[in-house]
């Protein structure tokens, strides 16, 4: 038996095994190197965890946010988008020497990091964020499935998390304290799309009662958008819907699908999808020679992509119901400013409504930081759940209603692709910038 | 019976689609007993050949099938004799293989996701919405051309299996490899040919979807789990019972829908594999050597 000193003394004779805890002593000293280069100043004071945090005893480094966004993946394009508002706020509050807290401005930091279109990575990197960057608040990533994973997180570590990519209400009616979104709920949005089909039909520009083709996506998305339409169609009495299918996302073939719409005959075609799915379907309907005096994707529609994809003769008299506009900059100051800032940051480019929902987001979360004067999550979280300030949102304000889970209840604007490639708001009557056309001309070519 | 007839094509088409994307991984499966785990990527990278072949040179996708396949036929026979020569044969390789390939996937996956970003690319060409009129009916251009396609490689995988002495041979090493050792075939030139072979499908499957509908890098995910259903119905190693599975795999996804909703449709197929397994392990049409 060799005892450890012995063992020492043997391996020192041999050069290679010398050698061996030579390299090793050099790892480690490497390691420690890298771990104190690593290690954050001993000054630096971290947060509280949902306890007081006095502007007073602010860290140095200012305040820190944390993010994530799906930056690959199948949302990354829209992802993308996100950044770019977030990046626009950011850029701003720097530009004016920080965010005014508790009447000194400091600066303001963005840890954004790629949840890559996954519900696991969102949830994990949000709990990164919060315990181990120590970030003070958090803003919400893009699409509902992601936002419904990650607002747990937060709610669990009781951190103000604020959200302009989750829509689905079924995020907001879990009691949560710390969830706050400024994307309004699907049904109101299946609600836009049908109040301007009732005022085209009261018009006598399409049949009472109509009959409807709801295809929808098998999400909480999807879920409320048939609600939204269902509720209001069973209220109004003017019409009946005759099909009634969910589809998974990401789908390759609705042709079976579409072969059901097909033989139903309606006269509305309205259908919830993400883009993926709005230009695969699309497609898919147009080839089959199907035409509805009304057809709508929900939210999708007049996306430059699909345009590009399906060309611009296939989108036609699409209606679409989105968040915001940049069309409406004419009619709201809020809106006028950020489309300019925009395009100032941006090459001239035309913001889209991820943009602005991205921007406005980081915005709501700096103005409840500000109007706390303090970066302790309590105050913030309460300057949030009474917030009320002009917005470049339709309607112009933002708040997040108790009523609603803190949800934002903003009107929708109505969009429809016109031939000549544009896509001006046709409801509500307040923002519309063009009369829509109902029913759809190419039916009758 | 109009509705019947309309979902009845629809079943056929698709099913030209599915085959497609399941000839390479059983054609590989057959001879060198590994899952190509790697058969998403390159159903992913075909997809962006085929894209960048018609984005920046303006060639048509269906032009673009013979060079895709060239290429991929290359970069097939490049990863055999760089990776998969040096596994271990029969099933001690089996998990290896399995991890492997899997890696190699990942690196093309991120590969693209460096060259192409995330963004959902489309293939758009002046008859992607053009159709036919069969009847009442209309039928895409397009899958019409991709099921002409799937049946072409159908026929050529046969003529060449059955007809040719590189086809016998790649019959003869699916059989017993020892034995073609002894007999002065060159198994490993054989190997590295159906490698390739199995990967100009993949690769031809991709671009032949990449015409359908939009992609991404994550795209071949699904495909390959579709083309794994595919293979084991049919049998694992047969080309004709691959056709043959793809027709039931469609079938019985499309009619599905007038008995349960449209979003378990998709699940019909797995549901349809477990029964297959349980019932009959060596699939609808028994473990054939190839042909």
């Amino acid at each position: 038996m060799v005892s450890p000193g012995g063992y020492l003394e043997q391996c020192k004779k041999k050069w290679f095994c010398y050698r061996a805890m030579r390299t090793r002593t050099v790892a480690l000293v490497l390691c420690a190197l890298a771990i104190a280069a690593c290690k954050k100043p001993s000054d630096q004071q971290q947060p509280g965890q949902g306890g007081s945090t006095p502007a007073a005893a602010a860290p140095a480094t200012g305040v820190l946010i944390g993010a994530t966004l799906p930056l690959t993946g199948a949302e990354s394009r829209i992802g993308g988008f996100y950044k770019e508002g977030y990046e626009l706020a950011f850029e701003q509050a720097t530009q004016s020497g920080g965010i005014s807290v508790g009447g000194q401005k400091m600066p303001v930091r963005l840890t954004l990091l790629d949840d890559t279109s996954t519900q696991a990575t969102a949830a994990s990197l949000a709990d990164r964020l919060i315990n181990s960057d120590k970030v003070h608040f958090l803003l919400g990533t893009y699409a509902t499935n992601l936002v419904e994973a990650q607002s747990v997180v937060a709610e669990q570590n009781n951190i103000p998390y604020v959200n302009g990519g989750g829509a689905a209400t079924a995020i907001y009616k879990r009691g949560y304290k710390w969830v706050f979104g400024l994307l309004a709920p699907v049904e109101l949005l299946a609600e836009s799309v049908m109040k301007w089909v009732d005022a085209e039909q009261q018009a006598g520009k399409l049949p009472k009662p109509a009959s409807i083709a709801l295809l929808w996506e098998n999400t909480s998305h999807g879920k409320d958008f048939r609600k939204g339409i269902t509720e209001f169609a069973d209220k109004t009495k003017g019409y009946k819907v005759t099909v009634d299918e969910s589809f998974e996302l990401n789908g390759k073939d609705f042709s079976a699908l579409l072969g059901q719409v097909k033989a139903a005959r309606a006269d509305l075609f309205l259908a919830d999808a993400h883009l993926p799915d709005y230009i695969t379907m699309q497609r898919q309907y147009v080839t089959a020679g199907l035409c509805h005096k009304v057809i709508s994707y929900g939210a999708r529609g007049s996306e430059k992509q699909a345009a590009e994809a399906l060309g611009k003769k296939n989108v036609e008299h699409v209606i679409s119901a989105v968040w915001w506009s940049p069309l409406l900059a004419d009619k709201n100051p809020e809106a006028k400013k950020f489309v300019e800032a925009f395009k100032a940051k941006y090459a001239g480019r035309t913001p889209e409504w991820y943009q602005a929902l991205g921007f406005e987001t980081a915005r709501a979360l700096f103005t409840a930081i500000e109007q706390a004067g303090s970066i302790d999550r309590k105050a913030v979280r309460e300057k949030l759940a009474t917030m009320k300030i002009p917005s470049l949102l339709p309607g112009g304000e933002l708040t997040f209603p108790k009523e609603f889970g803190q949800q934002t209840h903003a009107p929708f604007v109505v969009q429809q692709n016109m031939p000549d490639g544009t896509a001006p708001i046709v409801a509500p009557p307040d923002s519309a910038t063009a009369k829509g056309i109902a029913p759809n001309p190419n039916c009758a070519k | 019976m109009e509705r019947f007839a309309d979902l009845l094509i629809a079943a056929v088409l698709l099913a030209g689609l599915y085959s497609t994307m399941a000839y390479g991984l059983g054609l590989i499966y057959g001879v060198l007993r590994i899952v190509n785990l790697n058969h998403g990527g390159m159903i992913m990278a075909g997809a962006y050949a085929g894209w960048y072949l018609h984005h920046a040179l303006g060639v048509d996708p269906y032009v673009s099938l013979l060079p895709v396949a060239a290429v991929s036929f290359g970069v097939g026979i490049l990863v055999y004799r760089l990776l998969v020569r040096r596994l271990p044969r029969g099933a001690a390789g089996g998990v290896q293989s399995l991890l492997l390939l899997f890696g190699v996937w990942l690196m093309v996956r991120n590969a693209a996701y460096l060259m192409f970003t995330g963004n959902d690319q489309t293939l758009r060409t002046s008859y992607a919405t053009r159709a036919l009129s069969v009847g009442s009916a209309l039928i895409s251009v397009n899958r019409i051309a991709v099921f002409g396609v799937a049946v072409a490689i159908l026929i050529a995988l046969h003529l060449l299996l059955t007809r040719t002495y590189v086809g016998k041979a790649i019959r003869a090493v699916a059989q017993n490899a020892d034995s073609c050792t002894l007999v002065g075939i060159p198994v490993e030139r054989i190997y590295a040919l159906t490698f390739g072979l199995g990967t100009a499908l993949a690769a031809v499957a991709g671009l032949l979807g990449a015409s359908l509908f939009p992609f991404n890098p994550s795209f071949g995910a699904s495909e390959l789990l579709k083309s794994f259903v595919v293979v084991v119905l049919g049998g694992l190693g047969s080309v004709a019972g691959t056709a043959v599975a793809a027709l039931i795999l469609a079938l019985v996804e499309v009619f599905a829908i007038l008995v349960i909703p449209a979003y378990l449709t998709a699940a019909v197929g797995f549901v349809l594999l477990v029964l297959v397994l349980v019932v009959r392990p060596g699939g609808l049409f028994g473990q054939r050597v190839l042909g």
